[in-house]
């Protein structure tokens, strides 16, 4: 992911633009627009799931595909399951990042 | 924050910030470790410190950050950044509704910064004290105190990290700290069954689908995902409630 589509800054800085637009138009909604009409429960469930959705739709192709080949053995997978045992056992904010990179670069070492 | 200096500060809003503040304070430390990873997954990703402070400022949000960065980096099309960032922020438009009712006495440019500051741990700290509490001038301040808090913390912490990837090699393959962030706020978020389901599809349909050109397999994989999520909700009880 590193690379390609870097080189021209407009672009970047386009799409960075267009991002805090709609990071900040949701967020702003109902408070500038001052209304209190309820949002239907409906779509509030449907609003739920499309974080966990599209997460998960970002992420799960950087563990599984590598070199546009989805592979069960690769560093990436290894580490990130190394991540997800220790966020779910452990509170500490620090230490996915820790045993995330550390499981990475052995991986990285013994592939 | 310009608007800040209009307001009078009274002792309702100055009593109200204390008390905001000193709820936030405690949840704060987690934004540490975040705002250093995104830092450093924002270079990791190839963006110039300049780039990164400047997504930082103007995005303000960890996961949509986090989340758009693969993007960027692999040269993804416009749309299709925008369709996954308005995903990732779509919870907002919830959070923005519960609490609008308390700053209607404000005139418009200080709503949308009020609205640009709205974070998930401060809405989540602020929504039941700010409900009980009848004085405007102390929700304002119960409010302001623990955002503008958040934000200069997330700053500090962005540019520490910014500072600190600049002088780590590139083969120490750092973009993987924002795979790894993405992966801790997701396991908390599949909690229930429905997120789970709506988890997994989206995960399964975006790798069966990681060929497909301008990478379209994303967008077909979110919207998969939120209605596989309603599906095994009801599935699950047919009269889910919240």
């Amino acid at each position: 992911m590193t690379g390609p589509g870097f080189d021209d800054s407009w672009t970047i800085w386009l799409s960075l633009f267009a991002i805090a637009l709609v990071t900040t138009l949701p967020r702003a909604s109902f408070i500038v627009l001052g209304s209190r009409v309820p949002l239907p429960p409906r779509i509030q469930r449907a609003l739920r799931y499309a974080p966990a959705a599209a997460l998960a739709a970002v992420v799960a192709p950087d563990l599984l595909v590598a070199n546009d080949v989805v592979s069960l053995l690769n560093p990436r997978l290894g580490a990130g399951l190394v991540v997800l045992a220790v966020a779910s056992r452990w509170r500490n904010p620090f230490l996915p990042f820790i045993a995330g990179m550390g499981s990475l670069w052995a991986l990285q070492y013994l592939a | 924050m310009p608007f800040l200096n209009r307001l009078p500060l009274t002792a309702e809003f100055r009593a109200g910030a204390r008390a905001g503040f000193r709820a936030f304070l405690p949840q704060s430390i987690g934004l540490i470790p975040w705002g250093m990873v995104t830092g450093v997954a924002m270079v990791g990703s190839g963006l110039t410190p300049i780039e990164a402070m400047g997504m930082n400022v103007l995005v303000f949000s960890g996961t949509a950050q986090l989340g758009t960065l693969p993007l960027i980096a692999a040269g993804a099309p416009l749309w299709l950044i925008i369709a996954t960032a308005l995903a990732l922020n779509l919870r907002f438009l919830i959070f923005s509704a519960g609490i609008a009712g308390n700053f209607q006495q404000l005139r418009m440019p200080a709503r949308w910064g009020v609205g640009y500051l709205l974070v998930d741990g401060v809405f989540a700290i602020c929504l039941e004290p700010m409900r009980r509490n009848p004085d405007p001038q102390w929700r304002l301040g119960h409010y302001l105190a623990p955002s503008l808090w958040a934000w200069a913390v997330w700053q500090l912490c962005a540019l520490t990290g910014i500072l600190f990837a600049g002088a780590i090699p590139g083969s120490w393959s750092l973009e993987f700290m924002a795979t790894i962030a993405l992966l801790a706020l997701l396991l908390p978020m599949a909690g229930t069954r429905p997120m789970l389901v709506a988890a997994l599809t989206g995960g399964a349909v975006a790798v069966a689908l990681h060929g497909l050109p301008l990478r379209l397999g994303l967008l077909v994989a979110m919207v998969a995902g939120i209605l596989s999520g309603f599906a095994a909700e009801r599935q699950h009880s047919p009269v889910a409630g919240s």
